[in-house]
């Protein structure tokens, strides 16, 4: 659905609307409700595995806890929320948060009473993106202490896009099933068991794929089959394209494979790019499950990890590991006061197309503030700039990694079984002495595998 | 005993070519049948044997009771796809050669572009032997008649070193023979080897313009006896041979089991009955109707069919070799590719055009003219000639 009728009018009144919005300049945002506080810290930090001692000061990654409006039903106003409304009725009907950068100018104190404000930023596009074509819309919210002085601001970029119409070449569902007959059980059941099964002419021993009930060449009708090695080597093969197959996405691969038996399969070559795929390139079989009734005999190079051949098995361990239970996705929400119900409840998570409740975003930086504090105890943070990708689904399991890339930057990267969550760049101020979040006492929370990065300066 | 000679075409007809007829595959036979009845100078009731594809929707009766053709006397259906084309006019011949039938009608009608399209993902899988055929390969997402082509054009272009670009002068040949023709879909519309070139992958190595359109029509030939044909208005277009083959270890489109990818046995079994049955050579072909659903399969025809040695095919085609003035010219209707794609069934007519000298793309002192069906699968062809 696009439904932009008049793409150069559209533009113009989203960018009049933008000029009207900057010339407001900055206005009074959410209230704080309380000040600064040693009960929601505790909540914040217990829910977030955080062990450093926060007695004085809040962690700089919980800034934002301090203006959210908690369970209510009327939401604060944004400083985007005209042009987002003018998006959403231009068709961009689509949304995706795409950066959140903390900037610290002090660590608030235990006790303050703070209050935000907030200005719109800018507007950019239209960008023709992954997600389809959109604008990115920026917006600000400031924290300022009792005396009007500024203790932080915080950059929100979202991106209003007009979602794609369904080419249909994305696959839905599984692959076509075969039939499968009493001369051909024997094949089928054996890819289950993870053997390749050949036919054997059980008098003259003959071997034979795609298998019948007669030996072509004694005309027995006795048979068996032999457990093939699995190695063989790509006869022909093409790169299908075009048109959409059930349970296949384009570009892929199907082959001939040579066994070293002398007999023919036909499969599909993965884990190597198309392009990469030879007539005699050595391949072995691998199986890939697609339900408890099939398990297809697949083909991967021969000299490709059998078992793990995606990326992850050269990822080196990870410096956080954290299991995204629904407990930890519901009580970070919780404690990070943010109640939508995308990140607590179920059922209408899934309702909304989602695959389940997942990770807000004031929860994934305040892990990010953790792991970096966990590479650079005592450190100060003067920013965390954090880039959202894909999202954090409760089951899942967060890995984060952190790299140093100079005396005063961290760069964190936290990713799912779906790949980044959350890339950041994390600065440390360079001379203050620390105030806060010092090492943490080990040993960490029971269920996580916490491990120091020794010697990556 | 043999059916040499014997028989001739006397009639052909067709619907228009289209993208969608707009009307049901039963009316389009219907239609096709009474053009080609009436191009005979005969009558519905003049009818006595009716044949067909074993994938036509159309049931012989069906077609019989729209004619209102009285009664049949021969009746039979021709199996797997595009290669039953010149199997449907060789069981004619046998019927009309042993007097089973006097006059036999061949049809075939679809809405192949507007219902049902074969260049969609196949999703056969019955419990049968042709069913159980399909299960090696549909699970893969190997699932397309392109897809199942694509695996053996890229073994023949290992084994020969042959290119795209010369898979693609079959398609700058076949546009070019469209675009004189003024039923052809692509009238007027011929494309160079560049744009073959730049269109989009469906299976690579072919690309979109290597694969024949989709078409909605019907076409049907007549079939009758030499001294019949005599006495009826067209010159009799008389069928010196007429054969229907196999290969070792032949499957629906996935021959890949055993033996040499970059062959088409089926279709060399056929041209030796073909030149057997005959007494001709291919030297005494001047225009070669090949079935041209997909372009690597034209060239090894022309191998498999002793125009030229195998792998020689793209020396044989360069320079405009199948092209209307070229040494041979292939498909100057232009083919499946240019005019329609009515499985194989309009090449028929145009051979059948050709022996009587009225094509719009006539090549001179036609004598004789092979025609082929649908290759990959087993198949069928003809041999044509003047009375």
């Amino acid at each position: 659905m696009t439904g932009v009728h008049d793409a150069t009018g559209v533009h113009d009144r989203l960018q009049a609307l933008a000029a009207e919005l900057a010339e407001v300049g900055e206005r009074a945002g959410a209230p704080c409700l309380d000040p600064v506080n040693g009960a929601m810290i505790r909540n914040w930090t217990q829910a977030l595995g955080d062990t450093g001692d926060w007695a004085e000061v809040a962690p700089p990654a919980m800034i934002q806890v301090w203006s959210m409006p908690g369970l209510v039903a009327q939401k604060g106003a944004s400083a985007a929320d005209e042009i987002l409304r003018l998006l959403n009725e231009s068709g961009y009907t689509g949304v995706v948060a795409t950066n959140c950068e903390q900037t610290y100018d002090r660590y608030v104190k235990v006790g303050e009473q703070l209050r935000s404000t907030m200005r719109f930023g800018e507007l950019v596009g239209p960008k023709k993106t992954a997600m389809g074509e959109g604008y990115f819309v920026t917006w600000y919210q400031s924290w300022y202490d009792e005396n009007d002085q500024r203790v932080a601001e915080m950059l929100f970029r979202v991106l209003k896009f007009q979602p794609r119409k369904r080419s249909g070449a994305k696959s839905k569902g599984g692959p076509i099933k075969p039939a499968i007959g009493l001369d051909t059980a024997f094949y089928w059941d054996g890819a289950k068991e993870g053997e390749l099964r050949i036919q054997c002419c059980a008098d003259c021993g003959a071997l034979r794929h795609p298998p019948g009930p007669m030996c072509p060449k004694c005309h027995s009708v006795k048979r068996d089959h032999v457990v093939a090695s699995g190695r063989g080597e790509v006869h022909s093969y093409v790169v299908h394209h075009h048109p959409p197959v059930p349970g296949k996405t384009p570009p892929y691969v199907v082959a001939v494979i040579d066994l070293d038996e002398g007999v023919r399969v036909v499969g599909n070559v993965n884990g190597c790019a198309p392009e990469d795929v030879s007539i005699g390139m050595p391949v072995q079989v691998v199986f890939e499950r697609v339900d408890d009734d099939l398990t297809l005999p697949q083909w991967i190079p021969a000299d490709a990890p059998v078992e793990a051949p995606e990326a992850a098995a050269e990822e080196p361990p990870a410096d956080l590991e954290i299991p995204l239970t629904p407990t930890f996705v519901i009580a970070t929400a919780l404690a990070t006061r943010d109640f939508t119900p995308v990140h607590h409840d179920t059922e209408l998570a899934r309702a909304q197309g989602t695959k389940d409740i997942f990770l807000n975003i004031l929860t994934s930086i305040g892990l990010v503030q953790r792991a970096a504090l966990q590479a650079e105890p005592g450190a100060v943070l003067e920013s965390i700039s954090v880039r959202l990708g894909v999202p954090a689904y409760a089951g899942d399991t967060l890995r984060v990694h952190t790299e140093r890339v100079d005396a005063t930057t961290l760069k964190v990267r936290g990713a799912v079984s779906l790949g980044d969550h959350v890339t950041a760049t994390v600065r440390i101020k360079e001379s203050e002495p620390p105030v806060g979040g010092r090492p943490p006492t080990p040993p960490a929370a029971p269920e996580e595998r916490l491990r120091r990065q020794g010697g990556a300066r | 005993m043999s059916l040499v000679g014997k028989t001739a075409i006397a009639g052909i007809g067709a619907t228009e070519f289209s993208k969608e007829s707009g009307r049901s595959e039963l009316q389009l036979a219907a239609e096709a049948c009474l053009d080609a009845i009436r191009d005979a100078g005969l009558k519905p009731s003049d009818v006595d044997g009716l044949v067909t594809f074993a994938a036509d929707a159309n049931a012989e009766i069906a077609v019989q009771r729209e004619l209102g053709i009285p009664e049949l006397r021969f009746f039979s259906r021709v199996e797997y796809g595009g290669g039953a084309a010149c199997g449907t006019v060789a069981h004619a011949a046998m019927a009309v050669a042993t007097g089973q039938a006097d006059v036999v009608v061949c049809y075939r009608a679809f809405n192949e572009r507007s219902g049902h399209r074969f260049g969609q993902a196949n999703r056969s899988a019955r419990v049968d032997s042709t069913g159980l055929e399909f299960s090696w390969h549909l699970p893969y997402g190997f699932a397309t008649p392109a897809a199942w082509v694509a695996m053996q054009a890229r073994r023949y272009m290992h084994e020969y070193g042959a290119t795209s670009e010369d898979f693609g002068r079959v398609a700058v040949a076949m546009r070019r023979h469209a675009a004189t023709n003024p039923k052809a879909w692509f009238h007027q519309r011929p494309i160079t080897l560049a744009e073959h070139q730049e269109s989009r992958w469906i299976v690579d190595p072919l690309h979109l313009l290597d694969c024949c359109q989709e078409s909605d029509g019907g076409v049907a030939i007549v079939v009758t006896s030499v001294e019949r044909a005599r006495d009826l208005p067209n010159p009799p277009v008389v069928i010196n041979a007429a054969a229907q083959g196999t290969g070792p270890d032949q499957m629906m489109m996935f021959s890949y089991y055993s033996g040499d990818l970059a062959a088409l046995p089926a279709m060399g079994n056929v041209g030796r009955r073909l030149w057997e049955q005959s007494g001709l050579t291919p030297a005494d072909v001047q225009t070669a109707i090949l079935y041209d659903h997909f372009t690597p399969f034209v060239l090894i025809q022309l191998e498999e069919l002793g125009f030229c040695g195998h792998g020689e095919a793209r020396d044989f085609i360069k320079d405009g070799g199948i092209e209307i003035d070229g040494r041979l010219p292939v498909n100057p209707h232009g083919g499946q590719l240019g005019e329609a794609y009515i499985h194989g069934m309009n090449g028929i007519a145009e051979g059948v055009r050709q022996v009587r000298g009225t094509a719009v793309n006539q090549v001179r002192d036609v004598r004789n003219v092979l025609v082929t069906a649908g290759t990959g699968v087993p198949t069928s062809g003809l041999v044509l000639g003047v009375s």
